[in-house]
């Protein structure tokens, strides 16, 4: 109960974040990627933290919600909710053949195959036709209940509206049967099994509710941005981003993957606006035209990638349970 | 016509050509405490793996209650009524202690209260109810066995089966899991002990069957096995009693 106060709490002081900060697109441009970005590994953390199988693949199910939504809305102008329900279907169904036949395997097994299905689907969404291809999906206009699309604010409030359940979810989970079986399979899958817990049944449903969560939020980042391509929504980098944003909150935590996300996506977001290198030149300690000034303008905003797996390693050596196992009383 | 509850016919496991279990039959009665010894490497661990549903044994049957348990999966031999704990101990390392019996009590509930209620009580008759907020990890081996033992009664199985519960186990833990073992058998349920002590064996146990490379070498009350020329020479060794 603390913790769904906690998230009460917490969701309505965010909703109430727009209207304090007045109309400001980059601010709310930057507070939508954090929310997703939390949300995306709250719901990655469902199967990754609590049942202890690392999919390397989730931007498949991001891809899913998203084309599925785009090429309904484009061919059919249909309803963007509906959209994103069959959005769902897809995912879940990725989800199910993925897990049918790959959680009967242990180990690092999941791991890998999960790559092979979001490549599988990536190469597949490149060379169909119906899909875009290399060109992806345009959306030149949307609809949705009279809502001013065109404003960011239905999205800031429908990401929140998305990580208030999926913490919802995970907190009533792990409060709960299925949430005992996740982590008993986590620890031991042989002593799991011998004390009557069905792994494949119990990872299949913790790998679908992540794989639907997963989707939706696809179906409202194509919506949000108007345009989606393999390399936006169905990278391998995207699932990775996904993983150490949990990895780095700490992983098997309700607020792990929120903390994650907060701390990366400001700093993926000041290193590609050449944050650091602006500072330099405003201190007066690097001129701008020099070498060193042009060298961080040209490479530095590439360079979030690289500072993740800095922040990575420097967690798992010093933090293995994450920033959030910096508070957590051993017992 | 005697009902067995568990009846083990003509079972043998292969593993490529290698033969672990070789045309093994027994049958165990109900509320029995039925010991299964032999040497290291005789097939005991293994042929709890094929009753269990750990890996199906490549000839024979397994009836468990009437019914042939073979093909099915673990977590279904579970629910059935038979469950076994690991010589190797699995504790749920990260889980406390609570939780971990928790998570057994929850194949007979769906209810959290319910299950930690159960879990409680189990952890209450076999002492460990002063370390239920501790990491199961961080338990010390005598207390991780009884880890085990709460865990699997939390099921609250017909049937167990105990690979080396007292492994590694000095007297006075060996004498407190054998009590353990009297009061379950007491409230009904039927043992099956896989055991290098003899004298826990021979003590507790009503039937034993004796394994060697696979094969059954001699069945028969304590005394029988103990007074057995085979047994003392396979297992034994230079026929003293141990």
């Amino acid at each position: 109960m603390k913790q769904f106060a906690l998230i009460v709490t917490l969701a309505a002081m965010a909703a109430a974040l727009p209207l304090l900060i007045g109309e400001s697109p980059y601010f709310t441009g930057i507070m939508i990627s954090v929310l997703m970005m939390a949300a995306l590994s709250s719901a990655w953390n469902l199967l990754g933290g609590y049942a202890g199988q690392y999919s390397f693949g989730h931007a498949a199910y991001f891809g899913a919600g998203a084309y599925t939504t785009m090429i309904l809305i484009t061919l059919f102008n249909l309803n963007p909710i509906l959209c994103m329900a069959a959005g769902i279907v897809v995912a879940c169904i990725i989800a199910l053949i993925t897990g049918s036949i790959v959680f009967r395997l242990r180990g690092h097994y999941f791991a890998l195959a999960s790559i092979a299905v979001a490549e599988i689907v990536r190469l597949s969404v490149l060379n169909f036709e119906f899909t875009g291809g290399a060109q992806g999906i345009l959306l030149s206009d949307v609809s949705l209940w009279g809502l001013d699309l065109n404003s960011k604010n239905p999205f800031y409030y429908g990401m929140l509206l998305v990580l208030v359940v999926t913490l919802a979810i995970t907190a009533h989970l792990r409060k709960s049967k299925t949430g005992f079986y996740l982590q008993a399979i986590r620890e031991d899958q042989d002593a799991a099994s011998s004390l009557g817990i069905n792994l494949s049944f119990y990872k299949n449903k913790a790998l679908l509710i992540s794989a639907a969560v997963t989707s939706v939020l696809g179906s409202l980042y194509g919506v949000y941005i108007r345009f989606i391509d393999t390399s936006a929504v169905l990278d391998l980098r995207l699932s990775i981003e996904i993983i150490l944003t949990a990895i780095i909150g700490g992983v098997g935590t309700l607020w792990g993957p929120v903390v994650g996300a907060l701390l990366l996506v400001p700093l993926a977001e000041m290193l590609r606006s050449n944050f650091l290198g602006d500072a330099l030149v405003k201190a007066g300690l690097v001129s701008e035209t020099s070498g060193l000034g042009i060298f961080l303008k040209e490479n530095l905003a590439h360079a979030h990638v690289l500072v993740y797996g800095i922040i990575t390693v420097l967690c798992i050596l010093y933090l293995p349970k994450g920033i959030l196992g910096l508070f957590r009383r051993v017992k | 016509m005697i009902q067995h509850l568990l009846h083990i016919s003509h079972v043998s496991k292969h593993f490529g050509g290698n033969v672990a279990v070789s045309d093994v039959s027994f049958s165990v009665d109900e509320k029995q405490i039925f010991g299964l010894i032999g040497p290291n490497g005789a097939g005991k661990t293994t042929l709890f793996n094929c009753i269990t549903g750990f890996f199906p044994a490549t000839y024979g049957d397994v009836i468990f209650d009437n019914k042939k348990i073979n093909s099915l999966r673990p977590d279904e031999v579970c629910h059935l009524g038979m469950v076994r704990t690991w010589q190797r101990v699995k504790p749920l390392g990260s889980l406390t202690v609570l939780e971990n019996v928790m998570v057994g009590a929850f194949s007979i509930t769906n209810s959290i209260r319910e299950a930690e209620a159960i879990a409680q009580e189990n952890l209450q008759s076999v002492g460990l109810t002063e370390y239920a907020n501790k990491s199961a990890g961080s338990l010390p081996i005598g207390l991780k066995k009884k880890l085990e033992l709460a865990r699997v009664l939390a099921t609250h199985p017909k049937m167990l089966l105990l690979d080396e519960i007292c492994g590694g186990l000095n007297h006075t833990e060996t004498g407190s899991i054998l009590d353990i073992i009297r009061s379950v058998r007491q409230k009904g349920a039927t043992i099956v002990f896989i055991e290098h002590d003899m004298k826990a064996v021979t003590s507790i146990c009503d039937r034993i069957v004796v394994l060697n490379s696979g094969e059954k070498l001699a069945e028969g009350t304590p005394e029988e096995i103990t007074n057995n020329p085979d047994v003392i020479a396979a297992y034994l060794g230079g026929g003293h009693n141990a």
